[in-house]
Parts: C-alpha cells; structure tokens; sequence
C-alpha cells in the first residue's frame, strides 16, 4: 500500500451505540450502499460521467436536517466532478438550529451512490478548517451526531461512487 | 432557512444520548488521512508532454494576473519532480485560461476542465467580485496587499495540479499537514501559513510520481510515499579457490504493487547500498564494502578477493528524506577452497 493504513477499531462497549446507529440511519457503515430510493448498489465499475463534462455537471445539492426539521440546503464548496472542478474559499455555511446531539442527515437531490463521507465542524467564522474536531466519518448516506452546543462552521466532504467527483458542503450549526 | 427551537421530547433525549455517545466512539477512531493526493481523471497526458495554454480571447487576465499564471506555470514545471506535463505559454495553444466571471460554480474563485491528452481550461474569477462569502481579492492586484487576500500564483498553480490529475489532498482533520499539499480543498488567504505556496508539496508530487514517473532512477522518491523496496544479492561464483576475487552484484528496486503505479519495479540509483558479512558460525555482521553503482539502474557491484568462507548480504538503509523504505537481500554464501601450502598464511611463531 502506499498509504499508510489506519485500521479502525470499535469498543465492544459501543456495540449497542452502533445498533442503534444502525437502526436510525445506517452511519458509518464502511462498504459504499444505494441511496435511498435506489434498488441497488451503484457499481464502481459501472457508474461513468462524461469524459467533456458541460457547465451544468457538478455535484448535487445536498441538505441538512435534524430529526423532524426542515432541511436545509448546504452552500457547496470545492469540489471536482469528471473531469472538472472549481476550488472555493472556506465558506461560512447556511444557517441551522439543531439540538446537542442530535441525529444530523445529509440528503441528495439526486440518486448518488456515497463511496465515503467525513464530517467535521470549528468554531463559527473561522476563516479555515485549522483545528477542526470530528463528527463522524464512514460510507453510505452521511449520519452524525450535532456537536457540543455553540455556534459552528460544519463541513462534510463526501467522495462519490465510481470516481463521479468529490464535494465539500458547508452549514452553520446554531446548536443549543 | 432556519429551524426553530422545538422541546426536547423523550424520545429526542435517548437518540440524542445515543448520539452523544457516538461522538465518544467516533472520537476514538483514529483519522485515516494523509497520503498522496488522490488521483482525479481517467486520463494523463503523456510523459513529459508540453501543454501549450494561451489566454483566452475576450477574457484575458490583468497584466499582474498574467504573470502570477505565468509564474505557477513556471512553478508546476520546476517543481514537478516527475515525468507530469509540461506547460508552456504559447499563442497558438489550444488550451485556454480566462479571467471573469467563467463557469466556477456559485462559489468558485478558480476552476479547470481537463480533456487530457489534448487540452485544458482555467478560470479565475475577477477580482472584487462581491460572493457571500466575501469580496474576492487576489493580493497581485493589490498595490498592498491586505491580508484576506488570494495569492493568484498559489490558486493558479492548485489548478495546474488539477490539470495533472491531482485531486484534493486528504488532510487530517487539523489541517496541520496542510503545507504537504497545493491541491486543497480550499485555499488559506494572506497570511495564513501555506496561502503563497508557490511549489508542489510532498503528496501532490507523490501522485505525480506514481501517475507519471520519476525523471531518473537517481530522482529522489516523496516524502509522502512509503514505497517498498526489495533488494537482491548474487554472486558470479559461490564455490571459489582461495584468494580468488568474486564479483557480488546488487539490484535495488521498487517493489511491483499495483498501487505503486508507474514506480512499480523501478530500479533505484545512486543510493547507499553496503555489502556486509558474517563469519560462518558467527551471529553479527560486518559492513566490509560500500557497493559501487553501475550503470544499470539500480545495480551496484564490487569485486574482492576472498580467503575464507562467510555469509554475505547487501543492506539498503532509507533516508528519512525520501519516501523508500530500506531491504535486506537474502544471505549469499560464497565458499572458499581451502589454501594450498603455498598460498596459505605462515603460522604466527610465538617469540
């Protein structure tokens, strides 16, 4: 291997966190899953985009949303798709209330598969991610739990299946 | 839009205990992060291709952006450290840079498309565009540079990497490897470390060397890499007579692994490869040679007369400036006749 390789490793104390995990959203499972709504997997191997993409390919949009909340849409930051891609400052994110700990969803306003995602959050109107603390990571549709209450600048970084792109998506968590 | 505040219900208490509890378990979890850059595109440019760019008619850069592209041009080439392409400005290139308002996405202040092997396009967005973020400033539009600014050679240069095929670099999640890479995923302004990088780092040119080669089998290997290497020994003859010299040759090379890519099974020159030997029945080894490169990649050679019996193994010991890990070669026992009366040392006689 050329990277050097972290393992990851799960307390067998957590085993009835994860369950429960599993049975909100299915976070952090580590192969790429369908998107909701979608019969299978997409294939690695199968899923293409245009060698010439046109202005109009890029990511999807995605949003936040805390249980029983509105959605909120993300403001997209860098991101490649195909053969492009356009580079953004740290961004300050849209604004949304959520609740210390609680369950934080990413939806896609299309079908995509997920081949993995990280989420990450600072201190509001930081001018980058210099510092920034974990919120979860893994595969399939992006799950985490809201932070600490405080005002931050969330980030989630979600590579797609089949090499389609990468994309940077950022909100503003108002957490109390 | 925002939510408004809603009561904590018992049943948003437990998922939020539960989920409180997965930021202990996530917390745990060590970060997978850095390495190189990971790869973008399917398609490369041939090695050492020269990429002729022009600006684009209609949008041309300002005067002191010109130079800055110019100059990450300049960058890209001389700090390449790999066989990657070459970019050269030329009038009749078919490849176009633009400055205004282009196609960078709602947030974008630089953006490329890549048609490799044929063409590419960059974008930087004009300076004082009003975003919600902010208003964009590139620092060589300013007479003085005000901090918040963009240094336009760093951003320019970010999307020349891309071109290359070099996608944004994994940092962890403190961003304290930041410096190790040009390709980010978002640029730092004036005057946060690493905002004027006007070179590759350490895990874009490790993509590059895996994508596109080294230059020479002498070249240094990235920091950012962590390749395996195997290392061999033979000899020209292993049953000798007494006294008879005996050519040990090394071969030093990379080991093939798929994810090594064009590094796989290359020959490694021009580094310290020393022969050692250990006395039959002894258990130590001792370094009696420095083994000579030749002029084949990644062999090295010595010849010396031998009057005993022994083991013998070349040893590649890696500098912790380049990304190769060192090797041991498997043991070579090179047998010795006994002496003939003639050539056999006279005994010491004690006085």
């Amino acid at each position: 291997m050329v990277h050097r390789v972290v393992r990851r490793s799960v307390r067998t104390g957590s085993v009835r966190v994860m369950v429960a995990c599993l049975a909100l959203a299915g976070c952090a499972t580590p192969a790429p899953t369908a998107p909701p709504g979608t019969a299978e997997p997409i294939p690695a191997a199968t899923a293409r985009v245009p060698a010439t993409p046109s202005p109009s390919d890029r990511p999807p949009d995605a949003t936040l949303a805390a249980e029983g909340g509105d959605p909120v849409a993300a403001q997209l930051g860098t991101y490649t798709w195909g053969e492009s891609g356009a580079d953004s400052p740290w961004l300050p994110g849209s604004r949304i209330s959520v609740g210390r700990g609680e369950p934080l969803a990413i939806a896609f306003d299309r079908p995509i598969g997920i081949a993995r995602w990280t989420a990450d959050y600072v201190p509001a109107f930081a001018t980058d991610g210099s510092g920034a603390a974990s919120l979860g990571r893994g595969g399939g549709p992006p799950l985490f739990p809201a932070p600490a209450a405080g005002s931050w600048t969330l980030v989630v970084t979600v590579r797609f299946a089949g090499d389609a792109g990468e994309a940077r998506y950022f909100w503003r968590l108002e957490v109390f | 839009m925002t939510r408004p505040f809603r009561p904590t219900s018992p049943f948003r208490a437990a998922t939020a205990a539960v989920m409180a509890a997965l930021i202990v378990t996530l917390a745990a979890m060590p970060v997978a992060a850095h390495g190189p850059d990971p790869i973008l595109g399917s398609s490369l440019w041939p090695q050492d291709q020269s990429v002729v760019y022009r600006w684009r008619s209609g949008a041309e850069p300002p005067a002191a952006l010109k130079t800055a592209i110019r100059d990450a041009a300049d960058d890209s080439n001389a700090t390449r450290a790999s066989r990657a392409a070459i970019y050269t400005y030329g009038a009749s290139g078919t490849s176009l840079v633009g400055y205004g308002t282009g196609t960078c996405g709602v947030n974008g202040i630089g953006c490329f498309t890549r048609s490799a092997p044929d063409s590419f396009t960059m974008w930087l967005r004009e300076h004082g565009r009003v975003f919600d973020w902010g208003t964009l400033r590139w620092c060589q539009m300013m007479t003085n540079p005000a901090n918040g600014c963009y240094d336009a050679e760093t951003i320019a240069l970010d999307e020349f990497g891309h071109v290359e095929g070099l996608n944004h670099h994994l940092n962890y999640a403190d961003d304290r490897d930041y410096t190790d890479a040009v390709v980010q995923t978002y640029s730092r302004t004036r005057p946060s470390a690493g905002f004027d990088m006007h070179r590759y780092g350490v895990c874009d040119i490790a993509t590059l060397q895996i994508r596109y080669d080294i230059p020479k089998a002498s070249s240094p290997y990235s920091r950012c890499l962590d390749l395996v290497t195997i290392l061999t020994l033979g000899v020209n003859d292993s049953a000798i007579p007494y006294g008879a010299a005996v050519t040990f040759k090394s071969v030093l090379k990379v080991a093939s692994d798929a994810d090594y890519g064009r590094l796989a099974g290359n020959g490694v020159s021009s580094r310290t490869v020393r022969l050692q030997r250990r006395a039959i029945g002894a258990t130590s080894w001792v370094t009696i040679a420095t083994l000579a490169q030749t002029t084949s990649a990644g062999t090295y050679s010595a010849t010396m007369g031998l009057t005993d019996t022994a083991d013998f193994r070349a040893v590649f010991t890696a500098s912790s400036s380049e990304g190769l890990v060192g090797d041991t070669s498997p043991i070579v026992r090179v047998t010795v006749a006994p002496c003939s009366p003639a050539q056999c040392p006279l005994p010491i006689i004690g006085v």
